[in-house]
């Protein structure tokens, strides 16, 4: 239960049906509103009249941000999309208000497409960390001396994927740093989350068997490697500072090695936040679920400390001291 | 903030289903069983480990986290490994982690069929039973299914007519404690029930007053509301709702030796072919003429391999009868349902009756059965014509007459959650939340009161 999937299961489950019912002959009518983490919102019409054809549109908070970095996210989503049978990104029936639109052609699509469609904002998300995968193969193919100096004037690319959070990717020859930014809201968050990381930090010291997963920082002040960067952002920092947290996954060119590889890492960073967040609430639940055991425990004890009621109108004794009975 | 944008989540929880979504759509977008499946203590560890990929310390699940970037293939037998050569003196080593191993809705029902994990359903008649369950379904229900940061999102939930404060109270406790919703809106089913029914054609003014009839899983309530308000004294409830008639169907089944009595069988035949008629026992003749009547139903295993016929005969009317005439199916309560609705409306001040009787909404999945708003409308028009017509006697004056109409409509299965959607989506809807700010100014004592929604 621990894991997130990367896909949406509503997604999912919407084009799996929709699906069915095409094949059945009885198409749906649809018109759903799908959210997601971090402020995206998903929408699955049909195409106007036509009932074999349905659209999918999303808008993110982090779009933006991902085109930025190498201004052509439309192009790396038409090509993920034509990976498969029947999608197809279209700027022509580009929805208003949302960022990008695809196709459905349920005469057409597999389960194979319905997932890709599901991904749809992981593949938003992951643009940034291709860029990065390529550059950082590209310098690596480079000599010696030109490998360091090039890595040194590598830009680190950063996804604002929420409001006063960042995660900022900085490919090198011989490694790739993704860093996130967090804030906490709560308080009692801060805590939990302190203690988390230090634990995930911890992990990986501990335990031989996982030595091969990415190593894991984490710090109070911003890392060198988007010291300039960060200081762009360094006006939100203003009042929040003393809740800001930097956790830095250094991925080595094992982790992006192969397709599948790539796909892993990131569609788990692209996560990670939400994964975070999702296990405080869970040790948070864990705390509650502890404290109610312990209150009844308490009542329990306050129970038995109770007097018994008897009082000395209805326990009449007789002279000798025996109790009455009525 | 831009959690401003994002549409506010709408849960029905009900003793058998949960009924999850956005505000906005016209129906939920998950719906599953209110289960959960817990791993029974003691078993755990041989649990977790045949579980796969769900790695239960949070350490083990971290370091599966992690070296999924690494050795993607491995994450589950390695997790086993990592279990036991975990060092002790580490926080997660130190005890189980049997609270983070669990599933909800249909995989629980799935899960509980294995050896290690037992199945619990923490609603009972409407009310929360198992707060700690009902935190961590909850807490799936967010995250797995709905994908959602709380903390992004206004939530909208429902309760049953006359929960206690008390309750309330722990919902807010949990919703803003654990999980750091951005607001809170508990609104009382009925009146969600009588919001949806202005999607009907027959209803004219979108007024909040009207008796509803809400039939799920467990209980079936008679609540008569006025211009919103619920009018608590006058709440009436009959123990019979859809478990029952489920189980009077299986006991027919059993009676008569079908080859497969069980409880999914017994469901799925009072889904698919039960109804109302008007008359047992023309019903009961029309049978007897016309083998017609009578259906089959087939019970195919998963695989598709073996095939079980189930005759279908006159429970499909008599099933659904168990409303009308309560003393087929139990032996301690024996009121009709038009009784009790009529019992109801005159319990209520007088100057509301005239508007509970004309509009009389259905909700919950106990009320699909057709014909049964229109064999409800009929037997309590009955009733109420026979006291008029007495009143008119002994009086000598004439009536005007009232006018008894039950309002079935499209959306009446999911009537509560779609409801919910209809003003979760308005405009205003936020500004009847109580938001964290407020909780966290108040303590939970807020959410003892809501204002109440007046939509036009
Ligand atoms: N088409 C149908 N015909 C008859 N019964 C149905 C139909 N569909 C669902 N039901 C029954 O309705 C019940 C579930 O209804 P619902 O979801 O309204 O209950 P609930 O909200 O979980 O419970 P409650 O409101 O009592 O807390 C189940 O018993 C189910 O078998
Ligand atoms: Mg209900």
């Amino acid at each position: 239960m621990l894991h997130l999937k990367p896909y949406n299961l509503l997604v999912q489950k919407t084009l799996t049906e929709a699906l069915e019912a095409y094949n059945n002959g009885s198409p749906l009518t649809l018109d759903r509103i799908i959210s997601d983490f971090d402020y995206t919102t998903l929408h699955i019409t049909n195409d106007g009249t036509d009932k074999s054809n349905l659209l999918v549109s999303i808008r993110t908070k982090a779009t933006q941000s991902c085109n930025e970095s190498g201004n052509d996210l439309q192009g790396f989503l038409q090509a993920k999309f034509d990976e498969v049978p029947g999608l197809a990104l279209s700027s022509a029936k580009k929805e208003a208000g949302y960022d990008f639109t695809i196709t459905v052609d349920l005469s057409q699509i597999t389960a194979q497409s319905i997932v890709q469609a599901s991904l749809f904002k992981i593949l938003v998300m992951s643009y940034p960390f291709y860029l990065a995968f390529g550059q950082s193969n590209a310098l690596s193919q480079l000599n010696e001396i030109d490998q360091v100096e090039k890595s040194k004037e590598a830009r680190a690319m950063v996804i604002k994927y929420r409001d006063d959070e960042n995660i900022y990717i900085k490919p090198s020859f011989d490694r790739i740093t993704v860093i996130f930014e967090t804030i906490f809201q709560d308080e009692t968050d801060k805590v939990f989350g302190k203690v988390f990381l230090q634990e995930f930090v911890d992990a990986r010291k501990r335990n031989r068997s996982i030595q091969s997963a990415p190593q894991v920082l984490f710090s109070h002040e911003p890392p060198l490697e988007i010291q300039e960067v960060a200081q762009q952002h360094a006006h939100v920092a203003g009042a929040k500072k003393s809740t800001r947290r930097f956790i830095t996954f250094v991925l080595f060119p094992r982790h992006y090695s192969s397709d599948e590889l790539m796909f892993t890492s990131v569609s788990q960073l692209a996560l990670f936040r939400n994964y975070f967040h999702y296990h405080i609430k869970c040790a948070k639940a864990y705390m509650h679920s502890r404290m109610r055991y312990r209150v009844d425990t308490f009542i329990k004890v306050l129970n038995r400390a109770k007097l018994d009621e008897e009082t000395e109108s209805d326990s009449r004794r007789t002279i000798t001291g025996r109790k009455m009975v009525y | 903030m831009s959690y401003l944008n994002n549409p506010a989540v709408v849960m029905d929880n009900g003793t058998g289903l949960t009924k999850l979504g956005f505000a906005g759509n016209d129906s939920p977008s998950w719906v599953f069983p209110t289960a959960i499946a817990t791993a029974q203590s003691g078993k755990s560890q041989s649990s977790s480990n045949k579980s796969t990929g769900f790695g239960s310390s949070s350490a083990n699940a971290q370091s599966s986290y992690l070296s999924g970037g690494g050795n993607s293939t491995s994450a589950t037998d390695f997790n086993s490994l990592a279990s036991s050569t975990l060092i002790s003196n580490n926080l997660a080593g130190k005890r189980g982690t049997e609270d983070l191993d669990f599933y909800i809705g249909n995989e629980a029902l799935v899960a509980s069929q294995g050896p290690s994990y037992s199945l619990s359903y923490p609603i009972r008649h409407g009310q929360v039973e198992n707060w700690d369950h009902m935190e961590r379904f909850w807490e799936n229900s967010i995250f797995k299914y709905l994908r959602t940061e709380p903390e992004d999102h206004f939530f909208l939930l429902t309760e049953p007519p006359l929960n206690p404060p008390e309750n309330r109270q722990q919902v807010a406790e949990i919703f803003f404690e654990s999980f750091n919703c951005a607001g809170l809106y508990i609104a009382v089913q009925a009146v969600l029930a009588l919001a949806a029914s202005w999607t009907s054609s027959k209803v004219t003014d979108r007024s909040l007053t009207g008796t509803v009839i809400d039939s799920g899983d467990g209980v079936t309530h008679v609540i008569p509301v006025a211009e919103g308000y619920v009018i608590g004294s006058a709440i009436k409830n009959i123990p019979i709702a859809g478990r029952d008639i489920t189980l009077f169907i299986q006991s027919l089944l059993r009676e008569r030796g079908e080859q497969d009595a069980s409880l999914r069988t017994a469901e799925r035949i009072k889904q698919e072919y039960c109804y109302v008629c008007p008359d047992i026992v023309k019903e009961f003749n029309k049978f007897d003429r016309d083998s017609e009547k009578f259906a089959q139903f087939i019970v195919e295993n998963k695989e598709r391999t073996t095939k079980k016929v189930v005759d279908v005969g006159y429970e499909r009317f008599l099933a659904p009868e168990i409303f009308f005439n309560p003393e087929i199916a139990s032996s301690d309560f024996l009121t009709p349902l038009p009784v009790v609705v009529d019992e109801t409306i005159q319990a209520c001040p007088i100057d509301v009756r005239k508007g509970l009787y004309n509009n009389i909404v259905l909700s919950g999945g106990s009320t699909m059965f057709k014909d049964f708003g229109r064999r409800l409308q009929r037997d309590l028009k009955g009733i109420v014509n026979d006291r008029i017509s007495q009143s008119e006697k002994l009086s000598g004056t004439r009536s005007t007459g009232v006018d008894v109409s039950v309002i079935s409509h499209k959306r009446q299965r999911n009537a509560v959650w779609f409801g919910g959607s209809l003003l979760a989506q308005t405009g205003e809807f936020k500004s009847y939340c109580h938001t964290k700010q407020d909780y966290e100014e108040y303590g939970p004592d807020i959410v003892r009161n809501f204002s109440l929604f007046n939509m036009i």
